[in-house]
């Protein structure tokens, strides 16, 4: 089990590398990204998008163009197309958007005939949160895609969170479903779905993690807080995955953790056939590694 | 307090605590009624106050060969006000238990309901818990809700649990296992009562349902054979041994309950939940025994 970011590139080490394709990789930021992942050995890539744009854009960044495969699309749109066909061919593990708007790339994952969806499945997004204030990773959704998950989607989400874990190597984690109190509250939906995907996990219709819920946040990462309430169970206080019951608490729970506890990060976007990235041009190079490992991780 | 294990041993259990209750019967003119209350006052537990027309009380009681000197009569041949000064009785103090006698059903149950005069606390759910005993299961069940509400929604069930409940214990059950019945131990949001059946366990783990131990959902073969658990490989704080038994349903618990009265060689005694006072209703098709069970049953849970 690991407990930092970083130590998804060890995870990495000796394993088959992955095959990351870039959508509409016309800009210095994303050509950066794939070059420093190569460098480390986090996968291969294929860029797609203007072939003599990119090729300047290497000369001028100092890169060898020579190490990326360059599939020439010079339409924003249709790049993503060519590179969710290549990945459906089996020529592509990882998606990682370029220079494209996410509403276009969204829009390539979701074709319904052409896209990366099966039928019925939910794309979600997963962060793994490195919070120097806390033992250990965190791994949280959803704080990016569905503004307002009703029970199957947060079901989905549980088992998102999970699988992450799983990929991490945490081999029995501990998911907290995420309320304002402990309580059963039937009129409060977070609290109300939160007993329900538990018990759920109980008859072992979630299966891999120990679940529980409703939990507010303080008593799913405080173990005093938790012993304080008189909360027993595997997960009060010391939990690996907490799932959010909206988009709302879930972003500012991310923004909080990243912008006044100076937390790291990874996230990708789950649920399609292949773990996309949607990182966007103000992140570091390092939550652009991390991202990038863990999709690798997860694929 | 001893265990109750068998419906017979409740009259046995008010006479060691001394208990004596007194009964006030509205219309109390037929032989059911007439007949469990000779006995309950025989036996000494049961005070009746009978409510009705004096006539036809003592010529129901001569037919049934029981002696009138048992009750206290109040004559009152109309039907609404028999029902109207037992329940007033109650309200008074001077009755400890309302019983329905030869009276519509819908024509009692609205004075009990009635918001000035009647016997509901506001706000508080009207239920119906029978306590059932069948040769072939090791400990009383105490099922609900047979009677009074169709669909009880997810606070109506909580209601369900706890008086079944306060009435396992009242038997000496000290931590009553009660089971959520639906058809399967799966939870699914397809099957809305099953949600509700997960909440409330979760509740009971929270602590907002205390005294107990609440599993569900579990359909009727995990909740009360240990063999059919092992089987199946669920696992369950009930393990098999549900003393508390809590229906989706009417529909579900009623055809259950006469399934074992029919087949199953089962007794019963059931009491209305909620009211302030203990308030028996009886259905006529049940057997003197378990009609006298019921009177015994309210007067265990009269305070």
């Amino acid at each position: 089990m690991i407990t930092r970011l970083e130590q998804m590139f060890d995870l990495l080490k000796g394993k088959e590398r992955k095959k990351l394709v870039a959508v509409y990789a016309n800009d210095s930021h994303t050509i950066g990204a794939a070059h420093e992942a190569m460098k480390r050995g986090l996968v291969d890539v294929t860029l797609t998008g203007d072939k003599d744009v990119i090729e300047k854009i290497c000369s001028e960044e100092g890169i060898d163009s020579s190490l990326f495969n360059i599939v020439h699309e010079p339409v924003d749109f249709k790049a993503a197309a060519k590179a969710v066909e290549l990945i459906n061919a089996g020529e592509g593990d990882i998606l990682m958007k370029g220079l494209i708007s996410t509403d276009k790339y969204m829009r390539a994952i979701l074709n319904k005939e052409k896209g990366l969806m099966n039928k019925g499945a939910v794309l979600s997004h997963v962060t793994v949160i490195e919070n120097p204030n806390y033992h250990k990773l965190l791994i949280v959704g959803d704080v990016a895609i569905l503004p307002l998950p009703d029970l199957n989607q947060k079901i989905a989400i549980t088992n998102y969170l999970i699988r992450t874990a799983h990929a991490l190597g945490i081999e029995k984690p501990k998911v907290a479903l995420l309320a304002a109190s402990e309580q059963v509250l039937p009129k409060i939906p977070a609290n109300a779905d939160a007993s329900v995907i538990s018990k759920m996990a109980d008859r072992g219709q979630i299966k891999g993690a120990y679940v529980d819920g409703p939990l507010a946040l303080d008593l799913c990462i405080d173990p005093e807080s938790a012993r304080i309430k008189g909360l027993t169970g595997e997960v009060a206080g010391d939990a690996d995955c907490i799932l959010f019951p909206n988009i709302e608490s879930g972003n500012v729970f991310y923004k909080t953790n990243t912008k006044l506890q100076n937390a790291n990060l990874g996230a990708i976007v789950v649920g399609a056939r292949v773990p996309a990235i949607l990182s966007s041009r103000g992140d570091s190079v390092e939550v652009k590694m991390y991202s990038i490992a863990l999709a690798a991780l997860f694929a | 307090m001893s265990r109750i294990e068998r419906l017979g041993d409740i009259a046995a259990e008010l006479k060691k605590q001394g208990v004596v209750r007194t009964i006030a019967v509205a219309c109390a003119e037929d032989s059911n009624t007439v007949g469990s209350l000779a006995r309950a006052a025989e036996e000494g537990f049961a005070k009746p106050m009978m409510f009705g027309d004096e006539e036809k009380i003592r010529s129901t009681a001569d037919a049934e060969g029981v002696s009138a000197g048992l009750f206290e009569i109040v004559h009152e041949p109309d039907p609404y006000n028999a029902v109207r000064a037992a329940l007033k009785a109650v309200k008074d103090g001077r009755a400890d238990i309302l019983m329905k006698g030869l009276v519509g059903t819908d024509k009692f149950l609205k004075a009990v309901l009635d918001k000035e005069e009647g016997l509901l606390p506001k706000g508080a759910v009207m239920s119906y818990t029978c306590a059932v005993e069948i040769p072939e299961y090791d400990r009383l069940l105490f099922i609900s809700d047979t009677a009074v509400l169709p669909f009880p929604d997810l606070l109506q069930k909580k209601a369900m649990i706890e008086y079944s409940v306060a009435m396992a214990r009242r038997f000496g059950v000290e931590m009553p296992r009660v089971a959520l019945v639906g058809a399967s131990e799966k939870v699914s949001a397809s099957i809305p009562g099953s949600l509700d059946y997960a909440m409330l366990s979760v509740m009971n783990k929270r602590g907002q349902i205390s005294d107990c131990i609440v599993d569900g959902p579990l359909d009727i073969f995990c909740a009360c054979d240990p063999e059919s658990l092992r089987i199946k490989g669920v696992e369950t704080p009930i393990e098999g041994k549900a003393d508390v038994l809590i229906f989706p349903s009417l529909e579900a618990c009623n055809a259950f309950y006469k399934g074992l009265m029919l087949f199953a060689k089962g007794e019963l005694a059931g009491l209305i939940q909620g009211t302030e006072k203990p308030v028996v209703v009886m259905s006529r098709s049940e057997s003197a025994a378990s009609k006298f069970y019921c009177v015994a049953l309210a007067c265990l849970m009269s305070d």
